[in-house]
């Protein structure tokens, strides 16, 4: 299924990811978000790009049809997109999802234990994750008219090759 | 009574194109895209009791909102003046007779009323101009122009501002100065200071066009103390050259016993004023210094809005101002906003009440009641509700008083009990409409 | 001498810690993102007030701009 609606289809997934990332926060950081032997089945060898947002963030809103684009574009390629939700209220990003619907993966962090893993210090924040599982990317903010950047960047990342050929 | 425009609309401007910036204003559910326009009119009816000021209003704010929070504002708002003020000349048992501040004409106060001058029919056109845009990821500054023209004064001004956050942006320090030259061309000419009143056709006491310079510079910090509150702290610097003088306004000349204004008869065939009167002087120099904080609270769906705000001048007056709003809302699309503003203020120090006769001058006179001593009151209530386009509407009533106090050692022989201040009495009232487009 | 002075700077760099830490995190400003919480709600409100009171009494402004709101971008 290409056009993956607002909801968590793999419920245990999520969790597993942030539990994960948790532990290996006490550990020695490796440099790769996802480690090797981690295998989520969707994530491995993809880029990813994991966009934090919340419902009453109104550049967040600007970037939804954005980020409807690039995965529409480069899903086929290997490009996942993970729109972070966190709102302290679940039923506003609901609200705000049936207004604007997304196209692309809604996660909710809602201990924000992904937020404060990944350090977020702006609304909203996107990190571009590499087939390496590394962070190639972060931006702070969502500017159009850095639209074409971002998308070359995500371009460039769908060229290199992972550690799963695809 | 004369309404001046002065960089405080600019600056209420400036905070408006920061607040857009910052809030998530509600958007039309079938727009894809955020409003490129923002629109937010206002009437405004304000009157005095007694047949004073009366002043109706007309007032636009439009924002055209840019690609990553550019913003460019812009504000016209127009006004009409009708109504009577206090001239500046006491009470007197007997009728007085003025000559109008054209030359052209007088015009009489009957024994025992507080002499008002209604000469002032005027119309006032006042507009502003400012864009507002990031400058890199933490900064954000702004710049703008503002003019205002009534028949007898001309201002024109610039403003900048730049603000940059700290700490994740719960720290903000901004920084704001505006520029204003001010033109005085008043209605028969400036008068000399402390020249006669004369009789109609004189002009041998009046002066040309008046210039007026005023320096503003804003520093604050805002710090978001919590998820519901967030408080703001401004330092304001005013520095005011040039003619500051109200050319209309006057004190009586008394005599030094009785404390009644000497009394004069104009030139044979001439019409012209009954007592002496002498034209007022102020300082042409003013520095004010202010200190104001603010904070918002939210509390469950209500919010609280305070302030304070102390100022001081080398015109020896200080005053207070306390403001206190609650925003309630009544259910998801109305609200009621009562609202109490306190202020108080101690007199400058060259205001009196009469000038006595025989009695060396002061550098500086004044008897304009706005120089006094007194307390002011406000209490209001506002209404608004979203109507069912999603656009916003409101309406607020206000009562506004002033009550003074007139130092015991300014009133001389058979001016105390018989001169009082001039309190004021005055209506509020405003209907505001904010629309997007 | 010397340890007063040190002491000294360790108060003001408590202190300037402290307001370092005060605040929220960047996704809890949901409740400051809203209208009715900006410092200014309503500027043609605010400026009209600043005119009458200007034209009725000896003082005038004081009020900033800048802050708060949603932190975004």
């Amino acid at each position: 299924m290409k056009h993956r609606k607002s909801g968590n289809h793999f419920p245990g997934l999520f969790p597993m990811l942030v539990a994960y990332l948790l532990v290996t926060t006490l550990a020695n950081l490796p440099q790769s978000v996802f480690a090797a032997d981690f295998d989520p089945d969707d994530l491995a060898g993809k880029v990813v790009v994991l966009d934090f947002w919340a419902s009453w963030c109104v550049p967040c809103r600007r970037s939804f049809p954005w980020l409807n684009t690039m995965h529409d574009r480069y899903a086929d390629d290997g490009l996942v997109i993970v729109g972070v939700n966190l709102d302290l209220d679940r039923a506003e990003a609901e609200r705000f999802l049936s207004e604007f619907p997304a196209s692309f993966r809604i996660e909710y962090d809602e201990p924000k234990a992904l937020a404060k893993r990944f350090e977020v210090i702006a609304m909203p924040s996107s990190y571009l994750i590499g087939r390496d599982g590394k962070i190639l990317e972060q931006h702070l903010g969502f500017k159009e008219r850095k639209q074409a950047e971002y998308e070359a960047a995500i371009v460039s990342a769908l060229g290199q090759t992972g550690s799963d050929d695809e | 009574m004369k309404k001046r425009n002065t960089q405080s609309v600019s600056t209420a401007l400036a905070a408006a194109t920061c607040t857009l910036l910052g809030s998530g204003a509600p958007v039309p559910v079938q727009a894809q895209e955020d409003p490129a326009w923002n629109f937010n009119t206002a009437l405004l009816y304000y009157g005095e009791d007694n047949s004073r000021v009366n002043d109706y209003s007309f007032s636009i704010l439009a924002n055209r909102l840019f690609v990553d929070d550019r913003v460019l504002s812009m504000g016209l708002t127009l006004d009409t003046l009708t109504g009577a003020t206090p001239n500046g000349a006491i009470r007197q048992d007997v009728p007085q007779t003025f000559t109008r501040p054209s030359g052209n004409a007088v015009y009489t106060v009957p024994a025992g009323e507080l002499p008002l001058d209604d000469t002032f029919h005027d119309t006032r056109a006042a507009l502003t101009v400012g864009w507002e845009q990031p400058l890199g990821r933490l900064w954000k500054g702004g710049v703008g122009f503002s003019g205002s023209k009534e028949f007898d004064y001309l201002h024109l001004g610039i403003n900048g501002n730049i603000a940059r956050d700290f700490n994740k942006r719960n720290t903000t320090l901004s920084a704001g100065v505006s520029l204003s030259r001010d033109t005085w061309d008043p209605v028969g000419g400036a008068p000399i200071p402390f020249a006669p009143m004369l009789d109609v056709g004189a002009t041998g006491n009046k002066l040309g066009t008046e210039n007026k310079d005023i320096l503003d510079i804003v520093l604050g910090v805002t710090q978001v103390v919590s998820r519901r509150m967030i408080v703001q702290l401004n330092y304001s610097f005013s520095d005011n050259s040039g003619y500051l003088t109200d050319p209309y306004k006057f004190l009586s000349l008394v005599d030094g016993a009785t404390g009644d204004t000497l009394t004069r008869t104009p030139a044979p065939g001439a019409a012209g004023p009954s007592h002496e009167f002498r034209f007022e002087n102020r300082p042409q120099a003013r520095t004010k210094h202010s200190l104001y904080g603010q904070t918002k609270y939210y509390m469950n769906g209500k919010v609280l809005d305070a302030s304070y705000r102390y100022m001081t001048d080398d015109w020896e007056i200080d005053s207070h101002t306390v403001d206190v709003r609650l925003r309630w809302p009544l259910g998801e699309s109305s609200y009621l906003e009562p609202h109490f503003r306190f202020y108080t203020q101690t007199a400058a120090d060259f205001y009196r009440i009469s000038l006595v006769d025989g009695v060396e001058l002061p550098a500086y006179a004044s008897s304009d009641y706005r120089l006094g001593e007194f307390d002011a009151t406000t209490a209001g209530l506002k209404f608004g509700w979203k109507t069912g386009s999603g656009n916003e509407m409101s309406v607020r009533v206000e009562t506004y008083q002033q009550n003074g106090t007139i130092p015991p050692q300014l009133l001389i022989g058979n001016q105390i009990g018989r001169e009082t201040y001039p309190d004021l009495d005055a209506l509020i009232v405003q209907f505001s409409y904010r629309f997007s487009r | 001498m010397n340890r007063t002075r040190l002491g000294f700077v360790a108060l003001i760099a408590t202190m300037a810690c402290g307001c370092a830490s005060m605040g929220v995190e960047p996704w809890e400003r949901d409740i400051l993102a809203k209208d009715e919480m900006q410092l200014t709600t309503d500027p043609i409100e605010a400026g009209t007030d600043d005119h009458i009171y200007f034209s009725k009494e000896a003082s005038s402004g004081g009020r900033g701009f800048g802050g708060g709101g949603c932190g975004c971008n």
